[in-house]
């Protein structure tokens, strides 16, 4: 009993010092005087950390030069910036729908190398940490490109108030969806008459929620072949399904709706459902801006004919390959540093959805949580999500524009395969890979 | 010493008319005259922003330009919007230039606050107007309501787009126009309209006869100055509708500004700015002959 007990002992002994030597190996002071510039978007995940820099400059003697800007002028900068090749050592980026194009256009640094050296990277970082389907989507030709930051799927996000009151129940599949739909699409509550549900409907921007339309009515960007879908079967499904949803029961002039219009519809009271970013749950719960604040339950995507299939979307940090070997290291110690355990709980607990299943896990988290329902189906979002929410080609805006126009034209009750047809030529024409 | 400072001093005083206007001709030659002649080369080239360089292709982007459906949705479009808002604006500004154009209590004050909307700033005076235009939320559709009207979708509708963003363009630069025709109305001599009264012609007359033909001069000089703007209307729509519902607002100035800045191909996107550079360039030479006709009659 003793010698297990002493045994025991020793392991116990061992493992302290192995973890203890392991941490001890990254010297966080090695590029002391350093400066990495970081280019980021505005976005809550910049509000937690930017404040907290300053630690980090403590920490390491780097001093860490971070700019911010609102969505569209940060993606116009970043792509100037990359490509004039100025001072830029990291920056922010949807892998999703940009890290085709720079990966081919030579932006993207391999991070591979970085992770696996013991100097530069603690045992402690714990890769696996991380939800498995958002390093998948910062993967290019099996490499790993991007630290996620922010984790995004979407969800059906349902007036629970409601839905007790009238005895409905969660739609569980598409057909369901259309039939609550249609029974709330008209009914006055509070004197207001209500939308069945609300959606994004402005072309480009409405692609993005469309895709899980897509991939549950067994429709897919691409064919075996490498050819565009658009034209199959279950894509026009998807497109039909989508446009008639948002035109039958939805808010008028449902074409130029994006996310802003669409939630703030839900947010205002007027619509019983929305399909959008589960992100957007800190919207519908803020009570200064949002009307249904505490009523909203939360579901997953409901089945279609090819099942439930959610995409998963996140943001990343990532680092310029064309910035200097030192520099690099630096800004990697610094990505390393943002995405470490502590700081993904701190950015959970301050709202933004963070990469690491231990934040999410974690006791600190699970008794703040308002709205369980929307966590335990994030997560199940994530487990089941499909990473490829645009067109998997170089060019990304301009198929998203392609195939938005079907959707504005399904919204408009035109002819959706004739219009689903012409997409699929023209995307074939225009796809670079 | 004082040899070498004459000698420059001299140098200077022979070639002063070159001298003098060098720094501004250099500063224009940097920010204009070099970025249209940039913009005239990757025009003949394809390019995608970060992908490798501009590899020269000759009359590619042309003529694939002529095949591109929404390059002639593009002009449908700019004919359209500029075509209606243009002829209301020079009807209207002129109209209310004739009632301006004489004494009344309050004029002064009227006047200042018709010219508001022109004033204000674009983009601000766009925002508001998306959200008044908005077919779920807006204001126009309270006011036609309340009057037990049918709502209109707006901005928001295939067929009403281009004439509410119409209506927006009129509202904000038809004082633009008053003014200038105001201006040309009070430099008109006399003489004429006495001879005219002592003849016995009526308002209408004097108008068709005297006025307008005097005015021609000054209203297209008008229509040139708002139709240089009109043509490359940018800055209104894209903040109201960014060319949509779907490209049913997108002129061809949107959609060149959409391939070379949301799809980042500079080449094909710099071709179609050549394009509608030469329609603004066209359109204002056939304006300018008119001017200098109706100037010599």
């Amino acid at each position: 009993m003793r010698r297990i007990a002493s045994v025991a002992l020793l392991t116990l002994l061992c493992a302290a010092t192995l973890a203890a030597s392991a941490s001890a190996q990254v010297n966080w002071k090695q590029f002391q005087g350093t400066e990495v510039r970081f280019l980021m978007n505005k976005h809550p995940f910049t509000t937690f950390i930017e404040p907290k820099v300053a630690e980090f400059e403590k920490l390491t003697g780097i001093k860490v030069m971070m700019e911010v800007f609102p969505e569209d002028q940060f993606r116009n900068k970043r792509t100037i910036e990359l490509n004039a090749g100025g001072k830029l050592d990291g920056y922010m980026i949807m892998p999703g729908q940009d890290e085709l194009y720079f990966w081919k256009a030579g932006w993207l640094q391999p991070l591979g190398d970085f992770i696996k050296d013991p100097k530069l990277t603690e045992a402690a970082w714990d890769p696996k940490d991380f939800f498995a389907s958002f390093t998948k989507a910062a993967t290019v030709d099996g490499k790993q490109i991007g630290v996620v930051i922010n984790s995004e799927t979407s969800l059906l996000a349902y007036r629970k108030d409601l839905f007790g009151q009238f005895k409905v129940k969660v739609p569980a599949t598409m057909k369901e969806l259309e039939e609550t739909a249609k029974f709330f699409h008209g009914k006055e509550v509070d004197g207001k008459k209500m939308v069945g549900i609300t959606l994004r409907g402005k072309g480009a921007a409405a692609t993005s929620q469309w895709v899980d339309f897509l991939y549950s009515f067994g429709g897919s960007w691409t064919n075996a072949q490498g050819k565009s879908n658009l034209a199959a079967a279950g894509s026009i499904a998807a497109f039909k399904f989508y446009g008639d949803l948002l035109k039958n029961y939805g808010p008028e002039g449902g074409t130029m709706l994006h996310w802003a219009e669409s939630t703030s519809a839900f947010m205002e009271g007027k619509a019983a459902m929305i399909y959008d970013a589960n992100v957007f749950k800190s919207l519908y719960e803020n009570p200064k801006e949002s009307k249904v604040a505490g009523k909203v339950g939360y579901a997953i995507i409901p089945a279609g004919p090819a099942g439930s299939v959610p995409h998963v979307s996140n943001w990343s940090l990532s680092i310029n390959k064309n910035s200097p070997p030192d520099r690099q290291k630096a800004a990697w110690l610094f990505l390393q540093w943002a995405t470490n355990k502590e700081n993904s709980l701190g950015a959970m607990l301050a709202g933004v959805p963070a990469g690491r299943a231990s934040a999410w896990n974690s006791a600190e988290y699970k008794a703040k949580d308002a709205q369980p329902d929307w966590t335990a189906n994030s997560l199940k979002s994530f487990e089941m999500g499909q990473p490829q929410w645009n067109p998997p080609v170089i060019n990304v805006p301009e198929i998203r524009d392609i195939t938005g126009q079907v959707i504005v034209e399904a919204i408009q009750g035109k002819d959706v395969e004739a219009s689903a047809k012409k997409a699929a030529e023209l995307m074939d024409k225009k796809m670079e890979r | 010493m004082s040899r070498t400072v004459s000698a420059i001093s001299q140098f200077m005083d022979r070639r002063q008319a070159l001298l003098y206007p060098a720094p501004a001709v250099i500063v224009l030659f940097l920010i204009v005259v070099l970025p249209i002649a940039f913009n005239i080369y990757l025009a003949f080239t394809k390019w995608t922003v970060g992908l490798g360089h501009p590899v020269f292709v000759g009359f590619d982007n042309f003529i694939d330009l002529v095949s591109d459906e929404r390059v002639w949705n593009g002009v449908k479009v700019m004919v359209y919007f500029s075509g209606l808002s243009l002829a209301l604006e020079i009807g209207l500004g002129l109209l209310i230039a004739l009632y301006f154009n004489r004494e009344f209590r309050g004029s002064e004050i009227v006047q200042a606050i018709y010219i508001f909307p022109f004033a204000a700033t674009p983009v601000a005076v766009a925002l508001i107007w998306r959200i008044m235009l908005n077919p779920e939320i807006g204001v126009l559709n309270y006011l036609l309501r309340s009057l037990g009207l049918p709502g209109s979708l707006w901005v928001s509708g295939e067929q009403m787009v281009i004439p509410s963003l119409v209506l927006v363009d009129v509202w904000k630069w038809t004082p633009m126009i008053t003014l200038i025709v105001l201006a040309g109305l009070k430099s008109l001599p006399p003489d004429p309209y006495e001879a005219a009264r002592i003849d016995g012609a009526n308002a209408l007359q004097i108008f068709w006869y005297i006025t307008l033909p005097m005015i021609r001069p000054v209203l297209i000089a008008a229509l040139m100055l708002r139709s240089l703007d009109n043509l490359k209307e940018f800055d209104m729509i894209y903040t109201i509708t960014q060319g949509g519902p779907g490209i049913a607002s997108e002129t061809l100035y949107l959609y060149s500004y959409m391939v070379g800045f949301g799809f980042f191909k500079a080449g094909y996107g710099s071709a179609l700015m050549v394009v509608v550079f030469l329609i603004v360039l066209v359109f204002n030479v056939v304006m300018n002959r008119m001017r200098l006709s109706a100037q010599d009659r």
